[in-house]
């Protein structure tokens, strides 16, 4: 008879066990997300209080920015507004230097054929070019050569090439807008400071637009595991 | 208790009496033979070891160890999780004594709950080994620290752990204390707690198994299997080393039981270990059969990968002691007290041991999360450090064993005068 | 006791005094070899103060309370690393949930993230910690186990991709979840941080992050004093115990003042992306709406603030 009651006794507590075990399993599934909000505020709500005596000038700030929404600039760096190029010799006077691109071409005719630097016998025959199958003309301006030319012959300054770029690269330049195209430094929150982002050209060469090829300098060496093994073996 | 006292009026108050039995019980209990002090002396001094090599580990930081953030894991959690089955089995011989009323089982009962006792001890050891900060060991203590109930498996394990080896201290300290008094134990105050440590040790090796199979982002360890194949193992490697035990105790003198629960353990084990390898079978069915990312583990485990194959010969040594280990337990030898008998045992503790550590733990991490491959062999103090906790456990089971062999031999069992002392093959 | 029992229960012992004399001895000879043997805890327990020891978790320290403990981790600073640091405490700026994303089209696995997260987080210089991972991907694939995270050399290559991973910032994170001691949580605008001062290194976030986002302080971490970033934050880059978890915050002692993180500036190929995503016009949304974008091992349910999209 004591057996029996013993074997229901431990039979209760089984139950009890198993059944406070699954509840509680119940409880935390259907509401996970609440759960969690639920057991959060004892965790949060000094936080809160912390955060909002810390952050009361923070708050006088942002309340300022939303009330009066100053926001900072987005800042693309730009391009020198008249470029200069590197005479490869000296002249006949002796002296080297940088001059304009009007320096030459206001005097001479412009070739609109012109493909590649390798049809050229004077000048600029060093420059890498792989740009699709544009010719020269199709960007600088033939007339006006201290600017570049648009698609419909008008001329667009150096420091808005972007706006020649974006002709062609119109989906880059769409992500660009919406920061999903470029580097770019500063602040995300522009309530609080302003956001600096490259031009094209800060990394794509005009001529070989192709991003260049980098080396890996820095790598992890956490795998110490290995590392030991090999100084056991030495 | 105080209605024992009560309907026992010459009986002194069990408050001053109980330590004082506890106090000439270990008196008693370090009592031996030259070869009993050479023994502790041994045990003594590898657990000083464990200590020193721990007290570096913490004083230069875990970098001691080889483990890594890919494997994160090693040496030290593996022997968790075979104590934990150590424990559980343990007390799985508790099954055939109570719930089929096998009488001759309750002499071997108790030297179940003393394994399941030390095993816990050094789970617990192994953990507080693996933390890096165990300076801040209260955080975990619920009230003072804060202790992620219920969501965190952790803290699960934490209190199952705790109220096994709260259960079987109570019950083990009853029965020798009873006896010590020289009355019956009354089975209210034990056999309740003895069901209840039944359903805990189910439960203390299915929550530890759910620590590892509740993580999705570890493919090697999400399968519902785990905790099943957690608890065939444990009705393995408890009964084996219980069997062993037994059999030290009977070589050295001091305790000896009938024949008769040796071969229920046998008959535990076969049909335990036939389940676990039919689970194991079904596990790598499924792994290689699928293929895919939960097979990379796996593939690692058994065959290598990309030229990195650590961990090959642990788990095929595993796979062929257990199967050895399994034969040997079929032979109709394996009933009698026979070499074949300890050879097995032996084998399948061997072989449980990898397969629930380095063939379990580590290869989870293997390759890591990014599937990075970055291998793992325990280092010096690691090994130090879980040779000092299994020392350290080996002392507390010597000095519980040796204090049930004393009492339990000081008085014969009144119900039972024939208690085999050598006992013929049979 | 003096009861009958004595004889019976247990053996009696001859010469009591003598042997009591002897197992004293041994016990005694015992303690003191335990004491030998674990005295490298004592060169271990100078470097712990009491306050230390003592400090209550992040969510329960008072502002005075935080104040002691920040001075206090200053001038552990200077004592450990020779450095003048400042501290703060930045708390997440109403209305935000910080999203990141990555333009795998453009991303060529040059690794300049990696080295900016290294200094600006003040990691262990001996290991080039980082908590960003490059894996080096065939085209054709998002199967991770055919990628490699140990590439070096000239990047891209030509039949390669690159996917950096960080902390997810997972909406169900399980590291949180698994952590016995709550060191760990998920802060309103998204970030998962950890309080460095509570954690007790048991590493189960570790094994339960399916991005390998977490590192362990395996040793003290080492930072020449010029090299250390000055500008700190109690839960983000300040230089980490011993001993303990630490993972990416997208760095909040950055972002939390409106600044972009540390490896986004650093990327020279502008394939980093970072915003709130509860405004409407951020960046974060238009790519949302307006890429195809993958999300990393999005069947486990963790539902990252992390996004990967193309052009």
């Amino acid at each position: 008879m004591t057996r029996l009651a013993n074997i229901l006794f431990a039979a209760i507590i089984a139950v009890v066990v198993s059944v406070t075990v699954v509840s509680l399993a119940k409880i935390r599934q259907p509401e996970r997300l609440q759960s969690k909000r639920a057991e959060s505020p004892p965790l949060r709500e000094p936080l809160q209080s912390v955060s909002t005596q810390a952050a009361t000038t923070e708050q006088a700030t942002s309340k300022q920015t939303t009330s009066n929404p100053t926001t900072f600039p987005i800042i693309v760096r730009q391009p020198l507004e008249t470029p200069t190029i590197n005479l490869a010799g000296v002249d006949p006077q002796g002296r080297s230097g940088q001059v304009a691109c009007s320096t030459c071409h206001s005097v001479r005719p412009a070739n609109m054929a012109t493909k590649t630097t390798r049809e050229l016998n004077e000048f600029h025959q060093g420059l890498q070019f792989n740009h699709g199958q544009l010719s020269c003309y199709a960007c600088h301006q033939p007339n006006g050569s201290d600017s570049l030319r648009l698609a419909d012959g008008s001329a667009v300054g150096y420091q808005d090439v972007m706006r020649l770029c974006s002709q062609c690269h119109s989906p880059q330049a769409t992500s660009f807008a919406h920061g999903a195209h470029g580097g770019m430094n500063g602040f995300w929150d522009r309530t609080r400071g302003p956001q600096t982002k490259n031009n094209c050209v800060d990394c794509h060469d005009p001529h070989v637009p192709a991003y260049p090829k980098m080396v890996v300098g820095f790598k992890p060496r956490d795998r110490f595991l290995d590392v030991k093994e090999e100084s056991h073996d030495q | 208790m105080s209605s024992i006292s009560a309907s026992d009026p010459d009986q002194e108050s069990h408050f001053i009496s109980y330590p004082t039995f506890l106090g000439r019980a270990l008196w008693s209990a370090t009592e031996g033979s030259l070869a009993f002090y050479a023994w502790m002396t041994l045990l003594t001094a590898i657990s000083l070891v464990g200590a020193n090599a721990w007290a570096h580990q913490v004083a230069e930081g875990m970098i001691q160890t080889n483990m890594t953030d890919q494997v994160s894991w090693g040496l030290y959690i593996s022997n968790f999780t075979f104590c934990v089955g150590l424990a559980a089995g343990g007390v799985m011989m508790v099954i055939p004594a109570y719930l089929y009323d096998d009488h001759q089982m309750h002499k071997v009962v108790i030297i179940g709950e003393a394994i399941a006792i030390a095993a816990i001890v050094m789970c617990t050891l192994s953990v507080v080994v693996d933390i890096g900060r165990p300076d801040r060991f209260w955080h975990m203590i619920p009230g003072i620290g804060k202790f992620n109930w219920p969501i965190s498996m952790l803290t699960w394990d934490i209190i199952v752990l705790n109220g096994y080896l709260l259960i079987n201290l109570h019950i083990v300290g009853y029965l020798l204390y009873m006896r010590y008094l020289g009355r019956t134990p009354n089975p209210v105050w034990y056999v309740p707690f003895v069901f209840l440590s039944i359903f805990w040790a189910i439960s203390i090796h299915t929550v530890t198994a759910f620590l590892y199979c509740g993580l999705g982002g570890r493919p090697f360890w999400n399968t519902a299997l785990l905790a099943p194949r957690f608890l065939a193992s444990a009705f393995v490697s408890g009964p084996a080393f219980i069997l062993l035990v037994m059999r030290i105790l009977r070589v050295t003198g001091c305790y000896a039981a009938d024949p008769g629960p040796a071969r229920t353990l046998i008959q535990i084990i076969r049909v335990a270990m036939v389940v676990n390898l039919l689970m194991l079978v079904s596990e790598i069915f499924t792994l290689f059969y699928t293929g895919g990312a939960h097979a990379s583990s796996a593939h690692y485990l058994f065959f290598g990968s990309h030229g990195h194959d650590g961990l090959v010969p642990w788990m095929w040594s595993s796979i062929a002691l257990n199967l050895i280990g399994t034969a040997l337990f079929f032979l109709p030898s394996a009933m009698d007290r026979s070499l074949v008998r300890v050879v097995a045992c032996v084998c399948v503790l061997v072989g449980i041991w990898i397969e629930k550590g380095m063939g379990l733990i580590v290869p989870g991490f293997i390759p890591s999360t990014l599937h990075e491959i970055v291998e793992y062999s325990p280092s010096l103090i690691e090994w130090k450090v879980v040779a000092g906790i299994w020392a350290f456990g080996f002392l507390l089971l010597t000095i519980m064993l040796k204090l049930i062999a004393n009492v339990f031999n000081a008085q014969p069992v009144p119900e039972r005068t024939t208690v085999a002392t050598g006992g013929g093959r049979g | 006791m003096t009861s009958k029992h004595d004889s019976t229960a247990l053996p009696v012992i001859n010469n009591f005094s003598r042997r009591a004399a002897v197992k004293g001895g041994f016990a005694t000879l015992g303690a003191a070899a335990f004491v030998a043997s674990i005295s490298p805890l004592r060169q271990a327990a100078k470097q712990t103060t009491a306050a230390e020891f003592m400090q209550s978790h992040y969510t329960e320290l008072s502002a005075e309370d935080k104040q002691a403990v920040i001075a206090r981790l200053e001038a552990d600073a200077k004592e450990n690393y020779g450095a003048d640091v400042t501290i703060a405490d930045d708390r997440p700026i109403p209305g935000t949930k910080f999203v990141y994303a990555i333009n795998l089209s453009v991303c060529n696995g040059n690794g300049k993230c990696v080295e900016a997260c290294h200094k600006e987080n003040n990691h262990d210089r001996s290991t080039n910690q980082s908590y960003i991972r490059v894996i080096e991907m065939p085209k054709g694939t998002m199967d991770l186990e055919q990628g490699s995270t140990t590439y070096t050399g000239t990047v891209p290559q030509p039949d390669k991709f690159y996917l950096p991973v960080q902390c997810q910032q997972c909406d169900e994170p399980p590291c949180v979840d698994v952590c016995p001691v709550q060191a760990t949580w998920k802060e309103e605008d998204g970030i998962v941080v950890v309080d460095y001062n509570w954690c007790i290194g048991c590493r189960y976030c570790e094994a339960a992050c399916p991005y390998h986002a977490r590192r362990f302080n395996w040793k003290k971490p080492d930072v020449p004093a010029d090299e250390v970033n000055p500008d700190q934050s109690y839960l983000s880059n300040r230089i980490r115990p011993v001993g303990v978890i630490e993972k990416c915050t997208y760095c909040l002692h950055r972002t939390r003042r409106g600044k972009l993180p540390a490896c986004l500036e650093a990327c020279p190929t502008g394939a980093r992306v970072f915003g709130n995503i509860l405004d409407p016009d951020s960046n974060i949304r238009w790519i949302l709406e307006n890429k195809r974008v993958y999300i990393l091992k999005e069947e486990l349910g963790t539902k990252p603030a992390f996004f990967y999209f193309f052009d």
